[in-house]
């Protein structure tokens, strides 16, 4: 590969490593759907590259796309990362991704609905009761309401990662709760097209911005009054919650209010949002809240952010809500293990996308593997997400992971372990460096649910790894984001 | 249109109008010191800080009022509630909470402007003065006018933008003429009140109108006239009245004649004194009072606004 070694190229010293490369085939040279790509970038003086980074940067900074971390306690408000190297999809693999992903989502809505109905999986005992019934975002509250159309997960972020070993396409979790980032792949779309007009001559990649029209046609399918003009809302908790750009962003797009607790009322189990005018009945609300905050009366009689009554008006069937309330049941991470088998049980289909293997650490057999294999393990606890209550057993010193070991102990229903994947990496600008370098990555596409089909918006969000070495993609911990292409053909 | 997001439009604007009339203020004052005819008077800083109404605040961090200190304060200091840069950080901050509801331009305008304000380092605009400060801002404000105008629909939350800045415009230019007018008439005119006088003037940009419409010099009568008074004067309190009453008007859908709350019943009775007094009859009863209560009145109107339109009584 002559561009590898030109003094002044962008891949100089690039290193594949031992891992799957999204961009490189084992023999170094470009895989078919990046040889154009590739081309371009490796014609391109590292100088040229920088200021193409910086033009995107500024992009985002005056756009005011930030997020908020709040580990240095003031909560500060930083730039999501954004690295120009798109992670690119040959059209065949997109679709047997967005096939699993469909059967997946359908699954899970499928799980959900008996769950909080009949639960014949139980009975038939295809799974544990005591593994839903211990399950801390199981709502008992929801046993027997029923929602509009049956719908609960309206809006799923499945992450998936490549296994290097195999380079297949793994699920590692599922967010059917309220998963973010969605904003970023339309943003980083838009901030792509403006630095790098030329590349999209070159390919024909599927577009993304269609993504707040899709959700917002699942969201007006909902409405309990039906009609043409439901009022549609979108509840945040608020311009601190650290996915309030994108709060703003869907709503905007939508054309929907972005409404915060103390901007509804409810009266007589209907919802209302306070106007200049007087109240306006609230038919539609696509939450941005937890459970738990949503309202004072149910759930955390702490909350602030959320609308009391407004439970009472879901169950009377006033006001729809998505995602539906106790969903968490079905993204936790001990439930996912049974994942394959709610496809196999609703559809009676084989999964397409396999699960990491998981050990549940609540069973004593597994528990016991798990305590001996710490150092080799990743650890996590079953109601985070965000990277969160993690371990990551081969990078953990030794009293981290004897303090994992009591709280392991002490609540094993709390935890599973699951090997650590090596991930596919995909070349990533090096700032310090000047160059392209292997940062690993994972995808998280985002699958709107309409009662009838699953419909995904083509590639998602990539998320990567910038720190050298890292395998933790998340935001808070120092990850960064790609423009996603699927391109209409295999290259 | 949700209230909150009036509310927060309503201040945006108010917020805006109180970053540019400081910086303005500012400017114009300090620029006069640079004027070699009055370097013989000693400068009275301390109007200044009694227009920004913050003297408590700033006797606080300072002692004696000076050049430096009172731009530093009235400029920069995080301690000032209407300091220049906190106004800004309040408008992003507003503009932050209802971003979805303007218009994208407007969005980056205000960004940009909060980024470009926030990367002013204030020992080195002292150093310089604040003319490259003042006029980032002053332009700014009229950016933003201009760049809402413009995106967005001119429906209520427009009109809100408009009360806001008229309501903040009118208190503050009746505080800079109480203020300025209480100074000057302390003393006996001497050659330097004149400058003091282009300096109000300047700083409500009416120095070229009133040499055009009066031809004399510097009279503080017809300065007064043309401040509170002059209808098209787009700075005079009777302008910036005219244009919450129709602002407040459009939102409420109320005709000519009649008033729909409280706010547009005091902003027309207010409107109707400033169409019909003459500046004799004002300075006849005397001006202080005069402004003085016209202050007040603007207050309750900003309460009234707020009681119809933003906040809700709670339902049992």
């Amino acid at each position: 590969m002559a561009a590898q070694s030109r003094p002044d190229s962008l891949f100089r010293g690039y290193d594949l490593g031992d891992y799957f490369d999204e961009m490189f085939a084992a023999s170094g040279e470009p895989r078919p759907h990046y040889r154009k790509l590739f081309l371009e970038l490796a014609g391109m003086a590292t100088a040229q590259f920088d200021e193409r980074r910086q033009l995107a940067d500024f992009s985002f900074l005056l756009h005011g796309i930030t997020f908020t971390v709040y580990s240095d306690g003031r909560g500060t408000e930083r730039l999501f990362p954004f690295d120009l190297v798109p992670r690119i999809l040959p059209r065949s693999e997109w679709n047997h991704i967005e096939r699993g992903l469909t059967q997946r989502v359908l699954a899970l809505n499928s799980f959900l609905q008996d769950i909080y109905g009949p639960q014949r999986i139980l009975k038939d005992r295809r799974m544990p009761r005591s593994l839903v019934y211990s399950c801390r975002h199981f709502r008992r509250e929801m046993i027997g309401v029923s929602v509009p159309n049956g719908i609960y997960t309206h809006v799923a972020g499945i992450d998936l990662v490549r296994d290097s070993a195999t380079g297949e396409f793994l699920v590692l979790e599922d967010n059917v709760r309220t998963p973010s980032g969605v904003s970023y792949v339309v943003e980083n779309r838009a901030v792509m097209t403006r630095t790098f007009p030329r590349a999209f001559q070159l390919h024909e990649v599927l577009p993304v911005e269609h993504y707040p029209m899709e959700l917002c046609q699942v969201l007006r399918s909902i409405a309990p009054r039906g009609g043409d003009n439901p009022v549609i809302v979108l509840l945040t908790p608020g311009i601190f919650n650290s996915a309030y750009f994108e709060h703003t962003f869907l709503a905007q797009q939508m054309g929907v209010e972005l409404v915060e607790g103390r901007d509804l009322i409810v009266d007589g189990d209907v919802v209302y949002m306070k106007t200049i005018h007087g109240l306006t009945r609230v038919d539609v609300i696509y939450r941005r809240i937890d459970d738990e905050y949503l309202d004072s009366l149910t759930f955390r009689s702490d909350s602030l952010l959320g609308v009391p009554g407004l439970m009472g008006a879901y169950r009377a069937g006033n006001v729809a809500l998505a995602n539906a309330v106790g969903n968490g049941v079905a993204d936790d991470k001990a439930i996912y293990a049974y994942v394959p088998e709610f496809i196999r049980y609703y559809l009676g289909e084989e999964p397409v996308l396999r699960n990491v293997e998981t050990w549940l650490c609540s069973k004593p057999d597994h528990l016991a593997y798990v305590l001996e294999h710490l150092d080799q393990l990743v650890v996590k606890e079953v109601g985070e997400s965000g990277g969160y209550g993690m371990l990551m057993g081969p990078m953990s010193s030794r009293a981290t992971i004897e303090q994992f070991r009591d709280r392991l102990v002490a609540d094993p229903r709390n935890y599973i372990a699951q090997p650590v994947i090596r991930l596919s990496r995909c070349p990533s600008y090096d700032p310090a460096a000047g160059g392209m370098a292997g940062r690993h990555i994972d995808l998280r596409p985002y699958c709107l649910f309409n009662g009838e089909k699953v419909v995904l918006v083509p590639g998602g969000l990539t998320r990567v790894a910038l720190k050298p070495g890292s395998l933790v993609v998340n935001s808070s911990q120092g990850g960064g984001s790609k423009d996603t292409w699927v391109l209409r053909g295999e290259a | 249109m949700l209230s909150r997001i009036a509310d927060s439009l309503f201040w945006i604007a108010r917020y805006m109008e109180r970053a540019e009339d400081m910086a303005r203020i500012l400017e114009v004052n300090y620029h006069m010191l640079l004027d070699p005819s009055t370097q013989t008077v000693r400068l009275r800083w301390g109007p200044l800080v009694a227009i920004s109404g913050e003297q408590e605040r700033f006797s606080a961090h300072y002692e004696q009022p000076d050049a430096r200190n009172v731009f530093e304060f009235l400029a920069f200091h995080q301690d000032n509630p209407d300091s220049i840069v906190r106004c800004v950080q309040m408008v992003r901050e507003n503009a932050r909470t209802i971003r979805d509801r303007i218009s994208r331009e407007m969005w980056e305008d205000v960004n940009s402007l909060y980024h470009a304000v926030m990367a002013f380092k204030p020992e080195e605009e002292m150093a310089v003065g604040p003319h490259r400060f003042c006029n980032a801002i002053k332009f700014g404000s009229h950016r933003f006018h201009g760049v809402a105008d413009d995106t967005l629909p001119h429906d209520e939350g427009w009109h809100f933008l408009q009360a806001g800045r008229a309501l903040e415009r009118a208190s503050m230019t009746a505080r800079i003429v109480d203020v300025e007018y209480h100074q000057l008439l302390e003393r006996a005119l001497e050659a330097a009140d004149n400058h003091q006088w282009m300096a109000v003037l300047k700083s409500v940009a009416a120095y070229e109108i009133y040499r055009r419409e009066y031809h004399s010099r510097i009279e503080p009568e017809k300065v007064a006239e043309l401040l509170i008074l002059h209808p098209q004067h787009p700075r005079s309190i009777r302008f910036n009245i005219a244009a919450l009453q129709q602002a407040l008007r459009a939102i409420s859908g109320t005709r000519s004649g009649s008033y729909a709350n409280e706010a547009e019943r005091l902003t027309g009775k207010l409107h109707e004194t400033l169409m019909y007094d003459r500046i004799q009859d004002i300075f006849s009863r005397g001006l202080h009072p005069f402004l003085t209560e016209m202050q007040n009145t603007c207050r309750s109107i900003g309460e009234q606004i707020a009681r119809t339109y933003f906040y809700y009584a709670v339902v049992a």
